[in-house]
């Protein structure tokens, strides 16, 4: 086990954790399960036995009025309603006393005959009589008329509803063990980085520069563990010698300035430049401290911000539903995509001035001011009044949002070398992705059961969290050299490169108008429209997306580093992304949408690295002029304007196709884009292009 | 990591600084972390099961119950149709009467008119009361569907009274009480949370034990390496990796080395300096 390397550590560590969280989870759901199972039963029956009890009787009255029970008429009518009215029933039947069935709604004939054909009804006659009959629980409530039995009526329940009920709980609870699974990794990986990798990785470079004669520096750790122990030990020794070189420095200049004899004084010299070169100490009087700032540091606040802000994923559209109000001048579909695009442009315009704040006054500055107005976002959400208020304060969420998340960008890209800037956002992005499987999945689950507003109140105390995590992580500012920021002119300059330009329009822009127009937006109103699907349905079918994503990102990643088709991603990416939304057109269904969900998973995962991989090559002069990191951050500003245009262009299909054919059109837009964009990247070429370079 | 020459040296001897004393171990940390993210599974997962239970074994029991309603609904209905005024069905009395008596979880059946009074009651000093007027409301706004409410400890079930004209005439309202409920579920709640806490102590003690073994070897591995270090500063001899030891532990004896080296070095530079200066 290298100590200074985060994989083998951590490895055995998530074993660990996987072995201590999995197996506690199954046993408890496995006890509930027969729990549940034990208290539902019973209660099913009594009900069961209620309708039947209260259809035998209707029978028995008909009965009582001289019609044979062979002769009764309606019994489909009769039993229809009562079945719709209670899905839990699956049959009614009337059997005559050979237990020949008269009457039968809600199952086949032939599944039912072989069993009623030799039960034996005649026993104990006034008994509610209980029988398991394949898939269904039987219950028989005897029919009597004037001259005794004539009869029973069964009354049919699904085995599979308390089996349906069971594997919702089964999948809730399956949801919450990989949402515990993924926050215990983020959090152990935290610990391990903080408490061992870190502090091991300054000790690594500390006996780097040892090895090479240099005793300038020490670890700047401290712990009060076993490492800081090390740590100590290890200074200490450092010390010993840098303290051992100072007392020789003294002896040599005490005898230089005292001594007569010149030949001493030259041979104290040539000593004093053989140990200079032999070792180098510091020429500070003491060593140097080394401390080493990761991107990792950042990374447990920045998850649980996020995840604070994913736990309305699921919700959102759900919530404005039931605050909107009416806005003269605006269809209601339009009033619920305001708040959503509201949200999505203030993050596109705040985030350059918060990436250049963040610049100035330091990553942890700005990310403790972020978390102000996004708190105070979250728990006015939860108390939001009318659309009107909720859209003021998801405004307020956006700035904090796009505060926070620009002040971990800056942060990483401060720390990060050049050559460890991919790994940096690597960073970055799997935060990200992570808290959005988390905070999608927990956060519907959560507010199905406890309601959307204290959801809203859960989200922002993670925020706070987050925040005590940054003042406490973070303890100073962190504040890069200033540099000029372009000019407005350079980056409309950016435009001038044609690729840059269709990236933007043919790929960038229609992968966030899918994302926020259908994903975001209709997704979770249009699967509610099915009665069989609840929140947290809704929920599960949203955390599929960044699951893909997450899982193929790197894939794509390897793929387009290995091959460099990058272009042919971007484009099979956006294709696949168009096709997604257009599977509604195949069956109106939930079933159609998650694999339309999965779809877009795909788009995203193949085509979002490779789109950032691209931008060195097609914009090879542009990022010399104005750096990469300001061509990127261009980028996602125009493709925010797509996260922008998304929700209101869903909602402004919703008047005149409805909901799921509103996600077909924002998919053939989509799709339509992207094949402009599949035509062009067969003039993309590879390598970096200098044209504008030598146009200028 | 073991060293050449002799072993057990204290750091005082050589004259470093003693190290600082371990506080909190890692492995006591990590344990810390991990037994958080268990506690916190446990309780989520088992809150979600318990919720999940209460909310199906509630809604069931409110269709049981807005069955019997339904029933009772279906059968004022039809006297209804037949032209008869509401105030004017004294069958009324005996049918809820009887759907009162089926079951002895029911509490009270009422029916009562448009304007909220109550015309029949299970129990009849009731007649002539008023329903509130939020049941009132929900009557009038589900017209079809059943409604649900709860009044104190009570838990109610009603339907709106339509006529043919779907004018609502009026409601029936059903109580059972909550506690009916409650005791449905107490003991998935009480098996669920003893389930939860002895879960929680086994697992946490393995999670412990699995940490101290796991940070066992990195404390050893680090105080070896340590020892070895003040070992070879002040007695000398050779920091040694042990077979198969990590690229670090090879970097680390490199710099034990090198500092022992460097300790030599200055050491020796120090007293031939000494001597020239004697010397002359």
């Amino acid at each position: 086990m290298t100590l200074d390397r985060t994989r083998p550590l951590f490895v055995r560590l998530l074993l660990l954790a996987f072995m201590v969280l999995v197996p506690p989870v199954g046993l408890l759901t496995y006890d509930a399960l027969g729990e549940f199972s034990k208290g539902l039963v019973p209660e099913l029956d009594k009900k069961a036995e209620t309708v039947g009890r209260d259809l035998a009787a209707s029978i028995e009255r008909a009965v009582g009025y001289g019609i044979p029970v062979d002769h009764l008429v309606g019994m489909d009518e009769f039993f229809t309603p009562v079945l719709r009215s209670n899905p839990e029933i699956r049959y009614l039947a009337v059997t005559n006393r050979d237990g020949r069935i008269l009457y039968l709604t809600g199952a086949r004939r032939e599944v039912l005959e072989p069993f009623y054909a030799v039960a034996d009804f005649d026993d104990d006659a006034e008994r509610v009589r209980k029988s398991n009959l394949g898939d269904f629980v039987d219950l028989a409530q005897p029919i009597s008329g004037k001259n005794g039995r004539v009869g029973h009526l069964h009354v049919g329940i699904d085995d599979g509803f308390v089996r349906g009920r069971l594997m919702e709980i089964v999948i809730d609870i399956a949801v919450v063990t990989l949402g515990a699974l993924l926050v215990a990794v983020e959090i152990l990986l935290f610990v391990v980085l903080v408490n061992v990798i870190g502090p091991m990785r300054e000790v690594g470079m500390v006996i780097d520069r040892v090895r090479r004669g240099d005793f300038s520096h020490v670890s700047g750790s401290g712990s009060d563990d076993e490492v800081g122990h090390f740590v100590s030990g290890f200074n200490a020794a450092l010390r010993y010698c840098d303290d051992l070189f100072r007392r020789l420095e003294d002896y040599i200049d005490e005898v230089k300035a005292a001594h007569f004899d010149k030949s001493v004084v030259e041979r104290v010299g040539e000593i004093e430049a053989r140990v200079r070169f032999l070792f180098r100490f510091s020429r500070q009087g003491q060593p140097d401290v080394i401390t080493e700032r990761q991107a990792a540091d950042i990374r447990l606040p920045l998850f649980l911000f996020v995840f604070a802000e994913e736990m309305s994923r699921s919700f959102i559209p759900l919530y404005i539903r039931d605050l909107s109000v009416p806005i003269p001048g605006l269809s209601p579909d339009l009033v619920m995509a305001l708040p959503i695009a509201l949200f999505m442009l203030l993050i596109a315009v705040v985030s350059p001035s918060a990436a250049l704040a963040a610049s100035r006054l330091g990553s942890r500055r700005i990310f403790l001011m972020g978390l102000v107005p996004a708190t105070m976002g979250f728990v006015l959400s939860a108390w939001a009044y009318s659309v009107y208020d909720f859209m003021l304060w998801r405004g307020i969420t956006a700035i904090g949002y796009a505060m926070v998340t620009m002040a971990c960008q800056s942060y990483i890209a401060q720390i990060s070398k050049q050559e460890r800037r991919a790994q940096g956002l690597g960073v970055y992005v799997g935060a990200v992705l992570t808290a959005s499987i988390c905070g999608t999945g927990i956060g519907g689950v959560l507010a199905e059961r406890v309601g959307y507003r204290p959801t809203f109140v859960v989200a922002a105390v993670l925020a706070v969290i987050a925040g005590m995590l940054i003042y406490r992580l973070l303890d100073t500012p962190q504040v890069s050299e200033q540099r000029s920021s372009p000019h407005l002119r350079q980056y409309l300059g950016l435009l001038r490169n044609w690729r840059f330009s269709a990236l933007i329009l043919f790929a960038a822009i229609p992968s966030k108008i899918a994302l926020t127009g259908a994903f975001f937006f209709l997704l979770p109103l249009t699967l509610m429209l099915d009665t069989a699907v609840d929140l947290g349905d809704v929920a599960r079918i949203m955390m599929i997306y960044p699951i893909v994503v997450v899982t193929l990102s790197p894939l794509a990643a390897r793929l387009a580093d290995r091959t460099g088709w990058k272009a042919g991603l971007v484009a099979l990416g956006g294709v696949i992304g168009g096709m997604a939304l257009v599977t509604p057109l195949i069956e109106n269904s939930p079933q159609m949408l998650a694999l339309g969900v999965v779809l877009l998973g795909v788009s995203h995962g193949l085509s979002a690295s490779p789109q950032l991989a691209m931008i060195p090559d097609v914009c090879w002069t542009e990022c010399r002029n104005i750096g990469q990191t300001n061509v990127l951050a261009f980028l996602r500003f125009a493709e925010r304007l797509g996260s922008f245009i998304g929700p209101l262009l869903a909602a402004a299909f919703l008047p005149f196709f409805g909901y799921y054919d509103s996600i077909v059109a924002v998919g053939a837009i989509s799709l339509g884009l992207s094949l402009i964009f599949v035509v062009l990247s067969f003039a993309y070429g590879s390598g970096p292009h200098i044209e504008a370079e030598l146009m200028e | 990591m073991r060293q050449d020459g002799q072993t057990s040296l204290a750091a005082g001897f050589l004259g470093l600084p003693s190290a600082r004393s371990v506080r909190g171990s890692l492995a006591r940390k990590v344990s810390l972390a991990l037994v958080s993210i268990l506690v916190f599974t446990l309780l989520l997962a088992a809150f979600f099961a318990y919720y999940k239970f209460e909310s199906v074994y509630s809604s069931l029991v409110q269709s049981r119950y807005s069955f019997v309603v339904f029933t009772v609904k279906k059968k004022v209905e039809d006297s209804l149709n037949l032209g008869l005024a509401l105030r004017q069905l004294r069958q009324v009395q005996e049918i809820i009467e009887r759907e009162k008596a089926r079951d002895s979880q029911i509490l009270s059946i009422q029916v009562y008119d448009a304007q909220g009074e109550v015309l029949f009651d299970t129990d009849r000093g009731a007649i002539g009361t008023f329903v509130g007027s939020g049941l009132v409301d929900a009557a009038k706004a589900s017209s079809a569907q059943s409604f649900g409410a709860t009044d104190d400890d009570m838990l109610i079930v009603g339907l709106p009274l339509v006529n043919t004209l779907g004018k609502v005439e009026g409601g029936i309202l059903l109580r059972y009480p909550q506690a009916y409920v409650e005791h449905g579920v107490g003991g998935l709640l009480i098996q669920l949370s003893r389930t939860t806490a002895e879960l929680l102590a086994v697992f946490s003690v393995l999670a412990v034990a699995g940490l101290y073994i796991l940070f066992g070897r990195v404390s050893r591995k680090l105080g070896s390496m340590e020892r070895t270090l003040g070992t070879v500063l002040s007695e000398g001899g050779q920091a040694v990796p042990e077979a198969g030891g990590d690229p670090f532990e090879e970097r680390f004896a490199e710099f034990v080395t090198k500092s022992r080296e460097a300790t030599d070095h200055i050491r020796e530079a120090t007293e031939e300096i000494g001597r020239l200066d004697r010397l002359a």
